[in-house]
């Protein structure tokens, strides 16, 4: 009987701890007076509160409204999305890039996330909507930038650019039967890409008598305005830590930061995309002709997806070369679509978003609605 | 026959008698095997006791220097105690001085042995491979969130392609077409 009764009272406390309740007045969205854009409306959707224990969990599905009351196109939109910034799951942010949005349009943004937040803060709406950033058509941007969303929206632009340009030339001479056999030859790509479950923490004290420092090879670009020197990482089975790269800057123009792409290449000699190494901010001063450090205090874990039976993935070699760099005057380079084809990392690297808008429309729509949209631009 | 005691069986078992008490033991134990028995007893009880005794490595006589100096000290500071104490007020704490001194500082380096003998050696603690620290892991199903053993689902993967890509300076990003705007939506989620 009173085993009963405590069951009975551990369900309903459970009960009563996650109880839902909807997410009504507590989404706060803030876009500046002087701000391009402005709120039409908002439509919280499916979205609710959830409290697990001493944590408040939001999950989100917002659809903004926004209009463009700028005179120029709107090319991204990046959104940061907080419900507290002390602990991680926090922040997020949600970026629109590859967008074609003309003066006084409206468009939609949809935040579809969970984050986190711990209950003992009261008061105040329990999520901060901020614009982080818009980049129009000009390249020209507006925002305070805190998630330096002026160089990934830059970059996704004009990867945007280059992937549109090269389907365009395929379209030019080959007619609509080519842009078809492109765009399988991409899904299968895409479908064929070696992925891996990558797991990331942050400055980890993790040792091990196995660990052995690794010497990067670099992948290297004719027009490359900044090469890598010599890099090293902690290996250690199949977790690589404190990755350091030196980059020279080979141009005549001050750079803002660089972006180190890094793959990582397992005992049966397959590569696979690891992740991202960027550097920036007022530490990372790389003028012209001289050569500073790009490194990150983090550890980042390989294994096979679930579904391949999840097996740690050993390192055996690593492999990194210069996927982006901005200068100080907010201009980005990034490797054009020959030089990734010729260095045989199409198949490797993740396809840009403008690359997996495409494709997506190609699937669902077909090659004609493709070939207008490509015609668009 | 009059058998020895057993202390002298003891001490026999350990070689630790006198040379005739020795010869005429041995002379008994030729004839009783009784005694012989008790004798082996002792011997293999010495012997586990030896085992048992295995300690890590001390340095004995550096310990017992040590100890020497402490004490010699102690009793130095109880001369130099008693001397002014014996023309003020406190000298009738008299009792603390001489002997009585030596036994309390004896007594308390005995502890400190006493703790260093007992005291096992232990294995050195291996470095934690994993502290508090929040790990993000892309998976086929979305991004997730682990901290402090306790795993949250923070992105789900939507309908349809998304990439998901790691960067290093703490953050875990989710590309795909949104099914609700057609928009290409990419979810950075962060550190901190």
């Amino acid at each position: 009987m009173t085993s009963k009764l405590a069951i009975l009272l551990v369900a309903g406390v459970t009960a009563v701890c996650a109880q839902e309740t909807a997410l009504d007045h507590s989404v706060n969205i803030n876009l500046p007076p002087d701000s391009p854009l402005t709120l039409i409306s908002e439509n919280l959707g499916e979205s609710h509160v959830t409290q697990r224990g001493s944590a408040v969990v939001l999950d989100l599905d917002v659809t903004l409204t926004l209009h463009n009351s700028s005179p120029n196109r709107v090319r991204g939109v990046t959104l940061l999305v907080a419900a507290q910034e002390v602990t991680p799951g926090g922040k997020a942010s949600v970026s629109v890039p590859s967008l074609d949005v003309a003066p006084s349009q409206n468009f939609p943004v949809h935040i579809d996330l969970r984050l986190l937040r711990p209950a003992q803060i009261a008061g105040g709406p329990l999520v901060q909507v901020n614009l982080d950033g818009v980049l129009f058509q000009d390249y020209s941007f507006y925002g305070p930038n805190r998630l330096d969303s002026r160089r990934t929206m830059t970059a996704w632009e004009m990867q945007a650019q280059r992937e549109r340009k090269y389907f365009k030339s395929i379209l030019a001479m080959h007619g609509v039967a080519g842009l078809k056999q492109a765009m399988l030859e991409s899904l299968n790509r895409q479908a064929e890409r070696p992925r891996l479950d990558v797991q990331v923490s942050r400055g980890r004290a993790v040792t091990s008598a196995a660990e052995h420092n690794a010497r990067f090879a670099f992948l290297r670009f004719p027009d490359e305005p900044v090469e890598p020197v010599e890099g090293w990482a902690e290996i250690a089975g199949n977790e690589a830590r404190n990755p350091r790269i030196d980059v020279r800057n080979l141009s005549s123009r001050q750079v803002r930061s660089v972006e180190i792409d890094w793959i990582v290449t397992d005992r049966q000699g397959k590569q696979y995309m690891a992740g991202s190494v960027p550097a920036s901010g007022p530490e990372f001063n790389l003028r012209a002709g001289s050569t500073s450090r790009v490194l990150q205090d983090t550890a980042l874990r390989f294994a096979r997806l679930a579904n391949d039976g999840g097996a740690p993935v050993s390192i055996a070699g690593m492999t990194g070369f210069v996927g982006q760099v901005e200068f100080a005057d907010g201009k980005v380079w990034i490797p054009n679509r020959e030089a990734l084809a010729n260095a045989q990392l199409l198949g490797i690297l993740e396809p840009s978003p403008e690359e997996q808008r495409l494709t997506d429309l190609y699937r669902k729509k077909g090659p004609k609605a493709l070939a207008d949209e490509l015609n668009k631009f | 026959m009059t058998h020895p005691n057993q202390s002298t069986l003891a001490l026999y078992a350990g070689q630790d008698l006198g040379w005739f008490t020795r010869r005429r033991t041995e002379r008994h134990l030729t004839r009783c095997g009784d005694c012989r028995s008790e004798v082996q007893a002792f011997a293999s009880a010495r012997d586990n006791l030896i085992a048992l005794d295995e300690l890590p490595a001390i340095s004995w006589n550096r310990l017992s220097g040590e100890m020497k100096a402490n004490i010699r000290l102690g009793l130095a500071a109880g001369e130099c105690v008693r001397g002014e104490r014996t023309t003020g007020r406190v000298a009738s704490f008299g009792f603390l001085s001489g002997a009585r001194t030596l036994t309390a500082c004896a007594s308390a380096m005995a502890l400190v042995a006493a703790g260093l003998l007992l005291q096992r050696p232990n294995p050195a603690p291996q470095p934690a491979a994993t502290g508090d620290s929040a790990v993000w892991r892309a998976t086929a199903n979305g991004i997730e969130l682990n901290q402090g053993g306790r795993t949250l689902s923070l992105l789900h993967a939507p309908s349809g392609d998304v990439t998901y890509s790691a960067g290093a300076q703490g953050s875990m990003r989710a590309s795909y077409v949104d099914s609700d705007t057609g928009n290409m939506t990419i979810n950075n989620l962060y550190d901190q």
